[in-house]
């Protein structure tokens, strides 16, 4: 057969038959990389980049004016947060991310995360370590345990290993800690095995929030054996013309209890046309213990009123109060309160802990720290339409207020006398010539990803392009490699 | 043998005449299946020399 191809058919049948092998095996390339039929692909992109071919599948990051680096350079991170996405041809169920970097970074900027957007509507992002330079400086003067992945710190040597640990964890005692571990216990990104019982045994009274909040909130709710109800008014504010369905969901741990749906019945309003709602959420024979209910709405969804059957109720980490009455009042139990004016009636100044603090930008971010050992901290504000934010939580009254989180190694803790212990699920950085490599690994199912790209965040709290400081981090290669189902599996189950 | 060279010059631009067709078709089908690893400019300009080549030899 090929000895007849090369004796006997015509040139221009040969040339031709090649040319059209040629075309068909950049089909069956083309394809192959558009299905990825064993179910694994690396990509991955690297600076200074030089003449480049094609579009790649990681996308440049943004916005512009937090990244600062010519052709040449590499890119050099000088604010948070900076995004960037993946491209990829198809759905996959994990991603493995390498970062390798160098960072000249200050001690208020010393923890760097990776997050993978999962949901749009609320901006939540799965957050992976990177880099936390507070354990790493920590880990050559404690006691650490534990090794790859899981790591505890210990002040003095009080448990020989990890299982030692989180056994006495779980009976709801630790040595050395007399006031329980929720006061001598810090984590970061674990969640140890642990039932927080509120010091405070009473039933309270039922409680009527009537101060309106905007978005999407989450608060946690303590439950002693009683009936729980939850009743929402909302106010959909029309400010968009998209549709604003509202979805307030009940969990218990990680695991969602209890779901109420409500749809938007008007997809399309007309600008300004403002609609009232109601949902209300009822779950009998719950047993004592924490709650988190999360209301995931749009910021065009007002929160008008909630009443709980239940006293204990503590908003987390954020708080947008838009009641237009001036003169009010918040607990916060964190020492640091970021707030941002969205409105020029915003602009004030606010008490924060018996201090004054003055918000003269809207929509700036303004930091604020105090030193009280209180630990329930007043916010006085007269007037709101402010987003609070911090790693606590948020109550209209003292007594509503508890957090169930042990304290969160972040940028802005420090291991006092109390904190006897760290558990961190956390790899410290590798080096390799000059720079740094860390790797964060991210479950791809339910993620979200619009127009084939999974976005993704590189956050460094406390970094700001606009502060005149230089710190910053250089990034020199990002690789994702990629794992999912292959074709066989996809065709057969 | 001129006349073989002739025959190469207008069947490769006929072979990049189908190679961008096939680039484009693919590229509406999937985005990004190809302009994500090779940009298609260098394809359709190696296409409009050899056009121009084949031109010139005639």
């Amino acid at each position: 057969m090929f000895k007849s191809f090369l004796t006997k058919w015509p040139f221009l049948y040969k040339l031709r038959l090649i040319l059209a092998l040629i075309i068909l095996i950049f089909i069956i390339v083309c394809l192959y990389f558009k299905i990825v039929p064993f179910g694994q692909i690396t990509y991955h992109k690297s600076w200074p980049q030089f003449l480049g071919s094609g579009k790649g599948f990681i996308y440049n990051f943004t916005p512009g004016e937090r990244i600062s680096s010519t052709d040449r350079q590499l890119p050099r991170i000088i604010g948070d947060p900076i995004y960037f996405s993946l491209f990829t041809p198809r759905t996959f169920d994990q991603a493995k991310v390498t970062i390798k970097y160098r960072e000249k970074l200050t001690d208020q900027t010393p923890i760097i995360e990776l997050g993978l957007l999962m949901d749009k509507l609320v901006w939540r992002y799965n957050l992976q370590p990177l880099e936390n330079q507070i354990i790493d400086r920590l880990r050559s003067n404690w006691l650490v345990r534990g090794g790859d992945g899981l790591v505890l710190l210990q002040s003095n040597s009080n448990y020989d290993n990890l299982t030692e640990f989180e056994g006495d964890l779980a009976k709801g005692f630790l040595q050395d800690c007399p006031g329980g571990p929720t006061y001598c216990l810090a984590v970061y990104n674990y969640q140890p095995d642990y039932t927080y019982l509120l010091p405070d045994q009473s039933r309270g009274k039922p409680l009527t929030i009537n101060n309106p909040l905007r978005g999407a909130h989450q608060f946690y709710i303590y439950l002693k054996d009683e009936p729980l109800r939850l009743d929402f008014e909302f106010v959909d504010l029309n400010q968009d013309r998209e549709a604003d369905p509202i979805t307030v969901t009940l969990y218990s741990g990680q695991q969602n209890i209890a779901n109420q749906f409500l749809e938007d019945e008007n997809p399309n309003p007309t600008s300004g046309d403002i609609e009232e709602k109601y949902l209300s959420l009822e779950k009998k024979e719950l047993p004592q213990g924490v709650y988190k209910v999360e209301v995931r709405a749009s910021n065009d969804i007002v929160i008008r009123k909630i009443f709980s059957s239940v006293h204990h109720l503590s908003f987390i980490n954020k708080l947008w109060p838009v009641s237009t009455v001036g003169n009010l009042t918040l607990f916060t139990d964190s020492n640091h309160l970021q707030i941002k004016a969205m409105s020029p009636a915003s602009l004030q100044t606010i008490t924060f802990a018996d201090q004054d603090y003055t918000i003269n930008e809207t929509y700036q971010q303004f930091s604020f720290q105090t030193t009280s050992q209180a630990a329930t901290k007043m916010i006085k504000f007269s007037q709101d339409d402010l987003i609070l934010e911090n790693a606590g939580v948020f109550s209209w009254n003292e007594d509503n207020l508890f957090n169930p989180n042990f304290k969160k190694v972040d940028r802005f803790f420090y291991p006092d006398e109390n904190i006897k212990y760290i558990i961190a699920e956390y790899n410290s950085p590798l080096e390799e010539n000059g720079f740094k490599v860390a790797s964060a690994s991210f479950n791809l199912r339910g993620a979200y990803r619009e127009k084939g790209k999974y976005s993704f965040i590189i956050s460094i709290p406390g970094l700001r392009a606009e502060d005149g400081e230089t710190d910053y981090l250089e990034i020199k290669e990002i690789k994702i490699e990629l794992t999912g189902r292959t074709l066989w599996q996809k065709i057969f189950h | 043998m001129a006349k073989n060279i002739s025959l190469i010059i207008s069947e490769i631009f006929y072979f990049f005449s189908i190679l961008v067709a096939v680039s484009v078709i693919l590229e509406i089908i999937f985005p990004n299946i190809i302009l994500a690893y090779f940009n298609l400019n260098y394809l359709i300009t190696i296409w409009l020399i050899s056009g121009l080549v084949g031109l010139i030899k005639k």
